[in-house]
């Protein structure tokens, strides 16, 4: 049967009207399209930048890059992928031409493009397909100049069809022609040589210069849309970097992105949303008319607006509908700061209320005399009418409830306390300003830090008879994976345990574990600390891909142990660093607390999110060269509104912590969970 | 009316015909290997009516126990006849038993003509093609290899920067923007819609600057000049096969060529105090190389012979690699510009004593 189809085929008149077979002739028409917009596709070579100080640390994708002429005097786009490093210096070849040497002009950061400029004139720029006539079906060919040296032959082809269009809210076309490293900064071309867009990387539920990468060649890539990016050329032409815009506003339920209308959870301060008089509880419907029933209506709405774009919002107040207009969407303003109240909480305490541990000194706790020993049994709004109704009654306030309430009130509010008073005494409600969180340390954490032979209050039913405590060595029996883990002896499953994930230097994966765990050991069994060692898959360092493999199995820790979700660090020195940094970015759901010596940030930081806190441990060497990028990280972070702490060490050099950073760091661990 | 319908649409599925034509062709290999990180598996492609099997030169073949499942299901045993890394290709002839090497086998196999297709034009970026392999060892006996279609992306150099590919193999490669360099997909078939054997495809690959792995097939007529007692030495694949087949070939050993010494250029540069030191010309030594040639302090050295050179490491790398005599083509950073001189190395002055 098989060799009469095969006859049977030879015998079928092709039907083509040239008498071309309908795939050759495609195979033709795409190539022909490709050698058209072949001359406008540029090879781009960087070299220098912030890597140059740093080792190792968390490799990323080098190498030569693509880019696609937009203007005839000399200004190429490209991703901005490869500009993550911030190199000092970029070569563009456009074919046919010498190298040339390129300058930055501006990032557009909503969709990873970078506009660079060569000194040159009478280029070609490309046709763009307007977006009202990219069709999902078109073929397309995602081209790229990294894989031949020589810009004289053909750029690389991947041929797929546009898979979907609007993606990653609204700002991307997305293809299956094979994107990656190879390609991005390229072109997506039409078969009639036009260009539907340029090809990054993206995610759409992740920003930063890499986001995206891990979904190379997999089927599914994207490609800004080139008439976005003309429109946008005047705008970064003038230098200045295109942030996505934001209305200001954290929605009450961050995670639900298709099933709740979007309530305002917190109303950050001086952002669009709050100059315009919007409250928390108001219920946004519509932007610029267009109703918005979820969250992903209202990403989609605004993921291809810039800052500076005017939007109108209307929002639901107590059944009622009103309307801001023209309200001038923020870029990368500071998001919410998380609010503090100055105390220490006994952990691991089922009683209703949070008792306090300790208080923080000139805290708004201190100033309002809440002392250790008082248990907090209730939290409301202040009011300022002294007959105002008492705070309500939720339900039972718990640490982490506190911590999630305290956290999300708007700044200059005040919260009303009710407050039972050490051993017995009467229960008095006090009025408490919050205040930033403290940029110096707690200076000391009072032991206990849990209720002593207390039951822990989220301890699952089924627990190991006997969990393994000491030095475990332990491999993943699918991934294969090397990790080890340290328990402390005196583990006790009513404890919940701190977790401090130890990135190792590059080169060092396992084998620094002894060194590790008798740093810690005595720390581990007084204050109930866990460690544990993700191993990386090369010995010249982590990669930023293998971060959600590595801390698999380190997530399952908290199946077989109390892990206290508020006190889980990930922690690395030297080339161990930046991989420290990631993780507290990219595994935002888990990691609380980043802890990091001798390492610059060598990624945009993210805006802080009050509902999934992340803090910061920094210190750098004196004498460490890369002293002057440390600050430089210490600061963007500040600025972002992440709570910071930063300490110069006077004699260390770039890869240790001395003595006193050291005790300093155990206390900051120890107090990771204060509100 | 039936045909007048399904005549159109099987012509515009052009891949069945030639699937079916080239997939005999193949054979599934097993050997050794299947301890972490080795693959035990793998396929070759028949390039005689006798049993002789074109494959890649992997770790696979190294046992005495090698295993070929033709397409019919039969279940033979090969022997390696031959095997050029430089290629990195093996030659295989499947075993007849009762049959003594160097008899004819009678089996008279479908196979491609190796010789013919290597005097075909090469395939060019854009070419539609098909890959045949065996990938995660899917398909044993009489179960079909996989077919993939894709496009050539390029046809280039695997090598172009030194250390950013582990790999034998220095001629030209087709890149394939298919995913088709899976384990156990190493010696499949690469053809174009008509069942031309284009190459054989490689093995797993990853670009150490991008992190990415790459999709590759080395091609029928790969040919990679080397140097042998002296004296350049070219091989190729269509004479690979043919001096194999006859039981003539000879592996080319290659000499090591970290004899090149470097030469004395006479540049001084900013102290390489960190690993990657951007190249800096601090100073020049008077009357140098690199004075003659134009270079001044300050200058940046970017690019070697057109190859990027982000620290004074891998400027010195490159320099212990070339020989006095030997021009350079630097292109250097010089304010906002970018300038090509030509460096000729000379002989190291000899020392003052």
């Amino acid at each position: 049967m098989p060799r009469l189809l095969f006859i049977a085929v030879l015998c079928v008149p092709l039907p083509s009207a040239h008498g071309q077979e309908p795939n050759e002739a495609t195979e033709r028409a795409i190539k022909s399209a490709v050698t058209s917009v072949a001359p406008m596709v540029v090879r781009i070579e960087t070299a220098g930048g912030r890597g140059v100080a740093g080792d190792a640390g968390v490799r990323r994708g080098s190498g030569p890059t693509t880019g696609l002429v937009v203007s005839p005097d000399g200004y190429v786009v490209t991703s901005s992928f490869n500009f993550a490093d911030n190199p000092s210096d970029i070569f563009v070849t456009v074919p046919g031409r010498p190298r040339l040497v390129a300058k930055r002009v501006a990032s557009d950061t909503a969709r990873m493009l970078t506009l660079l400029k060569v000194e040159a004139s009478g280029l070609t720029v490309p046709a763009a397909v307007p977006k009202a006539e990219i069709k999902v079906g078109q073929w397309a060919a995602a081209l790229g100049r990294t894989l031949d040296p020589d810009t004289a032959r053909p750029p690389s082809v991947s041929v797929g069809i546009v898979g979907a269009l609007g993606r990653v809210w609204g700002r991307a076309v997305q293809t299956d022609a094979k994107v990656s490293p190879v390609n991005y900064g390229g072109p997506l071309v039409a078969v009639d040589g036009r260009v539907f867009g340029v090809l990054v990387p993206l995610s759409p539920d992740a920003t930063g210069d890499t986001a995206g990468v891990e979904w190379y060649d997999s089927g599914i890539g994207f490609a800004v849309p080139l008439e976005d990016v003309f429109a946008a050329l005047p705008r970064l032409k003038t230098g200045k970097d295109l942030h996505p815009g934001r209305l200001g506003f954290a929605p009450e339920k961050p995670d639900a992105e298709y099933n709740v209308p979007v309530t305002v959870g917190t109303v950050a301060p001086d952002g669009p949303l709050a100059k315009a008089g919007a409250k928390t509880g108001d219920v946004l419907t519509a932007i610029d008319g267009h109703p918005v029933a979820h969250l992903s209506q209202l990403h989609h709405l605004l993921g291809p607006r810039y800052e500076g774009d005017t939007v109108s919002v209307t929002v639901r107040r107590d059944g009622k509908e009103q309307t801001f207009d023209k309200l001038t969407l923020a870029g990368d303003s500071p998001a919410a700061r998380p609010r503090f109240l100055g105390v220490l909480p006994l952990r691991d305490d089922p009683e209703p209320g949070v008792q306090v541990r300790a208080v923080v000194p000139d805290s708004p706790a201190a100033k309002a005399g809440v002392k250790a020993g008082d248990r907090i049994l209730l939290i409301g709004p202040a009011t300022t009418t002294p007959d105002a109704p008492k705070a309500k009654a939720g339900p039972p306030l718990t640490r982490d409830r506190l911590a999630a309430i305290i956290a999300r009130v708007p700044a200059g509010q005040s919260v009303r306390l009710t407050v039972k008073r050490k051993d017995g005494g009467k229960t008095e409600s006090m009025t408490v300003a919050l205040a930033d969180p403290p940029e110096k340390p707690i200076a000391d954490a009072p032991l206990p830090s849990s209720r002593k032979g207390a039951k822990p209050p989220a301890a699952p039913a089924e627990k190991k008879p006997k969990p393994e405590t000491g030095l475990l060595r332990r491999t993943n029996p699918t991934l294969g994976r090397e990790y080890w883990v340290y328990v402390p002896d005196n583990y006790d499953p009513k404890v919940s345990q701190g977790l401090l994930v130890w990135l190792h230097p590059a080169g060092r994966g396992g084998r620094d574990a002894n060194d590790v765990v008798k740093a810690w050991k005595e720390y581990c069994a007084e204050r109930h600390l866990i460690l544990a060692g993700p191993v990386s898959k090369s010995p010249e360092g982590w990669l930023a891909s293998e971060a959600e493999e590595a801390l698999t199995d380190i997530r399952r820790l908290a199946d077989e142990y109390q892990i206290d979700p508020r006190r889980v660090v990930a922690h690395g020195l030297g080339t161990g660093g930046p991989m420290a940094y990631y993780l507290g970015f990219a595994a935002r759901d888990f990691v609380r607390g980043v802890a990091v010596g001798g390492a610059p940030l060598t990624t945009q930081p993210r805006d802080p999110d009050l509902t999934r806190p992340l803090a910061f441990f920094l210190a750098a060497g004196k004498k460490d060269p890369r002293l002057a990028n440390i600050e430089e990280g210490k600061r963007k972070l500040a600025e972002k509104g992440f709570p910071v702490f930063y300490r110069e060490m006077p004699a260390a050099g770039p890869s240790e912590l001395d003595a006193a950073t050291v005790e300093a760091l155990k206390v900051w661990l120890d107090t990771l969970d204060a509100i | 009316m039936l045909f007048a319908t399904a005549g159109p649409a099987v012509a515009s599925d052009p891949f069945t015909p030639v699937a079916e034509q080239v997939a005999p062709k193949l054979v599934k290999l097993f050997g050794a290997g299947g301890f972490r990180g080795v693959v035990s598996y793998g396929v070759g492609v028949t390039v005689s009516p006798d049993g002789h099997v074109l494959t890649a030169a992997s770790l696979m073949l190294d046992t005495s126990d090698l295993v070929a499942h033709l397409w019919d299901g039969r279940r033979m045993k090969a022997v390696v006849v031959a095997a050029e890394p430089l290629l990195d290709v093996a030659l295989l002839k499947i075993v007849v038993p009762g049959k003594p090497a160097g008899e004819p086998t009678g089996l008279n196999l479908p196979h491609f003509d190796l010789a013919e297709a290597a005097k075909r034009p090469p395939a060019s970026p854009g070419d539609w093609v098909l890959g045949f392999g065996n990938m995660f060892e899917i398909a044993m006996r009489d179960e079909p290899v996989t077919v993939q279609r894709g496009v050539i992306a390029a046809v280039t150099k695997l090598t172009g920067r030194r250390g950013v590919f582990d790999f034998p193999y220095t001629g030209e490669a087709y890149l394939i923007d298919a995913i088709t360099n899976n384990p156990g997909a190493a010696g499949g078939a690469l053809t174009d819609l008509k069942g031309n054997l284009l190459g054989l495809i490689g093995r797993e690959l990853k670009n150490t600057l991008s992190e990415t792995w790459v999709n590759y097939a080395i091609p029928v007529n790969a040919t990679v000049t080397v140097t042998e007692g002296g004296k350049p030495v070219t091989v190729s694949v269509p004479k690979f096969v043919e001096a194999a087949v006859a039981g003539k070939y000879k592996p080319v050993r290659k000499e090591a060529t970290a004899t090149a010494g470097g030469g004395y250029h006479g540049i001084v540069f900013v102290p390489n105090v960190l690993a990657r030191t951007p190249p800096f010309v601090e100073d020049l030594r008077p009357n140098s190389p690199a004075a003659k040639a134009g270079l001044r302090a300050d200058d940046l050295i970017s690019f070697v012979d057109g190859e990027p050179v982000p620290s004074v490491s891998a400027f010195q790398a490159l320099i212990r690699r070339a020989t006095p005599g030997q021009t350079l083509r630097l292109e250097v950073r010089r304010g906002g510009g970018l300038h090509t001189v030509e460096l000729t190395l000379a002989e190291p002055p000899k020392a003052k004593k």
